[in-house]
């Protein structure tokens, strides 16, 4: 279960403090599909990266099966996000000069798993995305929609309980937006993920199964669907 | 998928960039292998023109009076006992002595010309006078064999074969001396036991000529444990000139050296400033990176195998392109010819050490920057 506590998270521009997230409490049980919905600078990104321990909070807490994310050290919490969190970015964030293949190691290289045990979970990993017949291309060589299921198949490679994405489809046409989220609809249902998705399309939120809505840090409504 | 293959296949995707980040440091290598290679061969080279030179030392009679000139030291027309060259071996740096030669000097008519006897022992004489070219063959020591300058051979007509008499005895010339440009061309050289009978210096040498073994052979001391051993002798150290020549070479290398260390400290801060227009331009990578599960460590390792390898090939090529441009500038503008041979080993495991050291610090200040990224600010660079 994640708890997000009271979490505040101000920035300062322009000499006055903008508050990204105010004072926002969220609890996200296992299993959970979250859709998180706004307007653009309404904190949904920001909630996304603070839950995933890529952004200290100003003020208040995160925690996952009650171990409080930020009390830990840098070091500590990078081997939290490589055991527990797969990201999953609107631009895709591939490595240009890796193969489809090689960016879904990278999850697995930096958790120092052998190069063998790589191969055999990258695999499984193209394979569930239905990508295993493209492994071997570069990013540039794929489409979009492409491009999207191999970072999903890195953000699930490491077999992580959280899986956070960040408009997963804001750079897909409509067709390809619907069926990478069926993907991450299955993957949620096969795999029990948790699964947090950063979104302002009505549409894509519809296929989560709990729903909130942000607007300038808070949460101003919140369904299940 | 390994650190090395990240590192080298995003080494392979900026060629250009990696390639003039190195510059600076292939060429401080450049000229850092090239100017101990071109030094030491010029020490070598020294070295072998000293043996040409003959001898370091020439011992003379305590006088002050002058009657033969040899060269550019005079003889006097005191002698020295011949029992002194073997206590000239007995010095404590003995082990410097390449050759003891010792030489009687005399003249003597033939018609109407008078000659310059020199007495020698062929042997020693022909090691310490490496530039002597003769047609025929050196006399045999005490034998009535000689052999002839080639000034007397042609004022006085004479040839290899031919017999001449000076004073009451008989000698045949058995070799021709080419031109030397010296005293020598003047001279007619017979064992020395035949001319100190013939001069009637029995046991007496004019000199003793001195050559030593090494190029770094303290010469005046051994001149000075020459003059405690042999009594009433003045031992001159004729090494001057190779030493202002070797002080030279030693100046002209440190100079090379302190410009090659600024060369290197450009060539680092060439290598900084890469690695950290790298770190803009990868920003949103290390961003990935860090959502990943990448932390500090993860990072230095990559920049810093990054900068190894950088170093490592910069150190490579830089030795291999100073070898070679010292093999090809030295003998063209310096006039050293360079024999690997002659270069010991350990330079090149230094240069490269010294390549991938620099390189290494040089990327220390934009791995820290890197660490220090914050992923989500990195995530949202455009």
């Amino acid at each position: 279960m994640i708890m997000v506590n009271e979490v505040t998270k101000a920035y300062e521009m322009g000499g006055n403090q903008v508050l990204a997230l105010n004072n926002l409490t969220l609890r996200i049980d296992d299993g959970d599909f979250l859709a998180i919905t706004g307007p653009s600078g309404s904190g949904k990104s920001t909630l996304l990266y603070t839950v995933g321990g890529l952004l200290t909070p100003t003020k208040g807490d995160v925690t996952v099966d009650d171990m409080s994310i930020y009390k830990l050290t840098s070091r500590e919490r990078a081997k939290f996000r490589r055991e527990n969190v797969g990201f999953i970015f609107q631009s895709f964030e591939l490595l240009p000069y890796l193969t489809a293949f090689e960016n879904v190691m990278i999850p697995l290289y930096l958790a120092g798993v052998s190069s063998i045990e790589q191969e055999t979970a990258a695999q499984e990993a193209l394979e569930k995305v239905g990508l295993a017949s493209r492994a071997y291309h570069k990013p540039t060589e794929l489409s979009g929609g492409e491009q999207q299921r191999v970072s999903i198949a890195r953000g699930i490679v490491s077999n992580p309980t959280i899986l956070l994405a960040d408009e997963p489809t804001g750079n897909l046409d409509q067709k390809t937006g619907n069926e990478i989220m069926q993907l991450l609809c299955r993957l949620h249902a096969k795999d029990e993920l948790t699964v947090i998705v950063v979104t302002h399309d009505a549409a894509i939120a519809e296929r989560a199964n709990r729903r909130v809505e942000m607007i300038d840090g808070r949460l101003v409504q919140e369904r299940a669907i | 998928m390994r650190a090395a293959t990240l590192v080298f296949r995003n080494l392979s995707r900026r060629k250009g960039r990696s390639i003039l980040s190195s510059i600076g440091l292939i060429l401080a290598i450049v000229l850092i292998v090239s100017v101990f290679t071109i030094s030491r061969s010029m020490e070598v080279q020294i070295g072998d023109e000293v043996e040409k030179y003959g001898p370091n030392i020439v011992v003379t009679p305590k006088t002050e009076s002058i009657s033969v000139p040899y060269g550019s030291v005079v003889i006097g027309n005191v002698t020295i006992p011949e029992s002194s060259v073997a206590k000239i071996s007995t010095i404590p740096n003995k082990q410097n002595l390449r050759v003891v030669s010792p030489k009687l000097y005399g003249q003597a008519q033939y018609g109407n010309s008078s000659l310059l006897i020199v007495g020698m022992l062929p042997e020693k004489e022909i090691q310490l006078k490496k530039w002597w070219n003769i047609t025929g063959s050196l006399p045999q020591n005490e034998s009535s064999e000689v052999i002839i300058g080639s000034v007397v051979k042609s004022r006085l007509g004479l040839t290899a074969g031919s017999m001449i008499q000076i004073k009451n005895s008989t000698q045949n010339i058995v070799g021709i001396l080419s031109e030397t440009g010296s005293v020598d061309d003047y001279s007619i050289f017979m064992p020395l036991h035949v001319a100190q009978t013939i001069l009637d210096l029995v046991d007496k040498v004019s000199i003793i000529d001195v050559g030593a073994i090494c190029n770094n052979c303290p010469v005046e001391v051994i001149s000075q444990q020459i003059m405690d051993a042999v009594p009433n002798v003045k031992a001159t150290p004729i090494r001057q000139a190779v030493e202002t020549r070797m002080k030279a070479v030693e100046q002209t290398a440190s100079f090379s050296l302190l410009l090659a260390s600024i060369i290197l400290v450009v060539g680092c801060a060439g290598v900084m400033n890469t690695m950290l227009s790298s770190v803009h331009e990868r920003i949103r990578e290390i961003g990935v990176f860090m959502s990943l599960g990448a932390d500090n460590n993860h990072l230095y390792k990559m920049f810093f195998l990054e900068s190894m390898i950088l170093g490592l090939a910069s150190g490579v090529i830089g030795t291999v392109m100073g070898l070679i441009s010292s093999m090809v500038f030295g003998p063209v503008f310096l006039e050293v010819p360079i024999n690997l041979a002659d270069i010991p080993i350990y330079p090149i495991p230094l240069a490269i050490s010294l390549s991938v050291s620099a390189s290494l610090i040089a990327s220390l200040y934009p791995a820290w920057r890197a660490s220090k990224i914050d992923p989500v600010k990195a995530l949202k660079t455009v």
